[in-house]
């Protein structure tokens, strides 16, 4: 019987066989293409390079994929993003720098993506607990965050028939980073304990709020929910885990915990190798893992499927540090042959790129990608 | 010998303070300031090169670590430059063009500091030039980059023809690193040497410029 997009996804997420496999590209913040990837796509395609797309991220210089594109792979989700806070927009500092409402600095080489450079906490050698009540905190309640999400939201659900995945700001791992520096936030862990952690409760706090209003809002419409906080590396885990398990998990629970409130199901984004955390995180309650990214260690899909597959939705795959952007087109279908037979059994797996599509990702190879995913995920 | 052995476990535990107070008091024991850079500074790095690279600990515990080698550096420093002693080798590195990925790299010259050798860190998004003008300046021996994003990995390649252009390739031996990057993808563009970790960043170093 043949399903509809949403009702594919919905099975998948269920646990259930779908007609076919589920495609994603564009849906989450980190399963879209950047703008130079999304600018060769449309003219590898023959599409006119106008009207220019919506940005997805600014931060990622990635955009929301023309729905020429979406249509022609037959891409089964649709991103829903959360507006602008009114109160404190991007401040701008020159054409590559800007301030976000958290005071994070963000620049960018020319060309490039942008990335924190400076923050509130950032040069402070022991910031304490008294710093963190001085501070003016984002506010969740702000208008703008919200505006008009009920209606893109409603429109999306009713007149498409795509999942509609609602994307949320990244979790405490990063927010934390952002505003008192990677490294510093790092070793406040361990060394400065009290402030580390009650940062991360404000910021937490926050984004429970902001979560809470978003789906009280627009949660009839919204499908499911993404969002994203990295703790895993090329080689293992950015930090023991016993000390994700005290400091993190309790935390990250909070977040799914909300989301379940509204009943939704999560997809959980964290880059690298987090093989050794899966049984938390499934703990904490998330539905659908994000990226999978293949090439780092201990993620051998066909040993998380077997391990993982039946308490989790396994969401990406798609080797992107070797395959995609070096691969022949050849490869790139063998590589979607051995995923689909690794983590597509039962259901259960939504194929798509580990990463988002970086600019020199050959075109052909991404449409490779999707031609094959279509023809073996009968 | 007991201080150094202390001094060594400070730098494990990453307690600058402690590391400060041993260091300085090292000192004022009359303890050479190559010996206690030696046994107790380096030696602690050493350790914790070992143990990461095993996955028995974890970035936040280097980079502590590395925090406290550096309480101690602080107090070394104008002693070593009073005594005249030579650094093992002198590196410029950075992460390459384009990428901003840089807790990699930090860690590695955290190291290769913790192992004695000069680095002059340049940051991230280094261009050509800029590792040209520094190994010019700092007469380094070698040169590291960095990359972590294969858009950007290819950059790597760029700048070893930019130190040939500019007559330096002969001069200084190069080593590159980072999450996509392979031995392979090395030998191809020309490296002299790659290193999967930190603590293979410093052997490799160290036999780049065949020193023990
Ligand atoms: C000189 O000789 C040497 C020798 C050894 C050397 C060496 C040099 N350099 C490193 N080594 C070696 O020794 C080190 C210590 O043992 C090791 O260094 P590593 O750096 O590997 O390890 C560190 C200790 C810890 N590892 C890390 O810190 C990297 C972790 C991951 C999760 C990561 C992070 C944290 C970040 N990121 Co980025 N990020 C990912 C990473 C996932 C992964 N698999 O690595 C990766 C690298 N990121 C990626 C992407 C796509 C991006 N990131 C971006 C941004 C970021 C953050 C800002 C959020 C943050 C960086 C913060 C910072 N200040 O560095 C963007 C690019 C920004 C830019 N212009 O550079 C952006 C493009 C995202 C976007 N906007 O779309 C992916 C690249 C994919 C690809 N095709 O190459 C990625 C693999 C994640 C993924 N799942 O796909 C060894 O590699």
């Amino acid at each position: 019987m043949m399903m509809t997009h949403r009702e594919r996804i919905l099975a998948v997420l269920n646990h259930k066989e779908p007609d076919r496999l589920p495609l994603d590209l564009g849906s989450a913040i980190a399963t879209t293409m950047t703008a130079k990837a999304h600018e060769r796509m449309r003219a590898y395609l023959g599409l006119p390079s106008e009207p220019p797309p919506a940005t997805f991220s600014r931060r990622s210089s990635t955009v929301i994929p023309d729905e020429a594109i979406l249509r022609r792979f037959d891409v089964d989700a649709r991103p829903l993003i959360l507006g602008n806070p009114d109160g404190r927009p991007d401040r701008e500092v020159s054409p590559d720098a800007f301030v976000d409402e958290w005071g994070v600095t963000w620049a960018r080489p020319e060309g490039g993506h942008f990335i924190s450079t400076d923050g509130p906490f950032y040069h402070q050698d022991e910031p304490t607990r008294e710093d963190l009540e001085k501070f003016p905190w984002p506010d969740p309640a702000d208008p703008g965050r919200y505006r008009g999400l009920r209606e893109r939201a409603k429109e999306l659900h009713e007149k498409t028939d795509y999942a509609v995945m609602l994307n949320l700001g990244v979790g405490p791992v990063h927010q934390c980073q952002f505003v008192r520096g990677y490294g510093e936030w790092l070793e406040d862990l361990l060394i400065n304990r009290a402030f580390a952690e009650g940062l991360m409760d404000r910021v937490v706090e926050i984004w429970v709020e902001i979560t809470d209003r978003a789906l009280e809002e627009a949660g009839d419409s919204v499908d499911l929910v993404m969002y994203g906080d990295d703790v895993g590396t090329q080689k293992g885990l950015l930090l023991r885990p016993e000390l994700y398990r005290q400091v993190i998990k309790p935390r990250h629970k909070r977040m799914a915990d909300c989301v379940k409130r509204h009943g939704k199901p999560i997809l959980y984004h964290s880059c690298g190798s987090v093989y050794a955390l899966v049984p938390d995180l499934i703990e904490v309650g998330i539905d659908a893992l994000n990226p999978i990214q293949v090439t780092a260690a201990e993620m051998d899909t066909r040993r998380l499927k077997r391990e993982f597959g039946r308490d989790l939705i396994f969401w990406g795959g798609i080797n992107t540090q070797r395959v995609l952007p070096l691969g022949t087109p050849e490869e790139v279908r063998e590589e979607v042959m051995r995923r689909i037979e690794d983590l597509a059994e039962g259901g259960g797996y939504v194929l798509c790129a580990v990463h988002n599509i970086q600019p020199e990702v050959p075109p052909e190879n991404v449409v490779t990608m999707y031609e094959a995913a279509q023809e073996y995920g009968r | 010998m007991v201080d150094l052995k202390m001094l060594a476990e400070a730098v494990i535990r990453g307690d600058a303070k402690e590391c400060a107070r041993l260091t300085q008091e090292g000192l004022d024991n009359g303890l050479s300031p190559q010996v206690l850079l030696n046994d107790g500074l380096m030696a602690g790095m050493a350790v914790i090169g070992e143990r990461f690279k095993c996955n028995d600990i974890y970035v936040p515990e280097v980079l502590i670590a590395a925090r406290a080698m550096k309480a101690g550096m602080v107090i070394l420093r104008p002693k070593l430059a009073e005594t005249g002693a030579k650094p093992v080798g002198k590196v410029v590195a950075g992460t390459v063009k384009g990428d901003l990925h840089d807790i990699g790299k930090n860690i590695v010259c955290m190291m290769l500091e913790g192992a004695g050798f000069q680095v002059t860190d340049l940051g991230n998004d280094v261009a050509p030039e800029r590792f040209i003008q520094a190994i010019k300046e700092q007469e380094a021996q070698i040169v590291g980059m960095s990359a972590l994003l294969t858009t950007t990995m290819l950059n790597m390649k760029g700048t070893i023809e930019a130190l040939k252009a500019a007559g330096l390739r002969e001069k200084v031996r190069v080593m590159v690193g980072g999450a996509p990057v392979t031995q392979r993808f090395a030998e191809e563009i020309g490296a002299d040497g790659y290193a999967e970790n930190a603590a293979v960043a410093v052997e490799k170093a160290k036999e780049l410029l065949a020193v023990h």
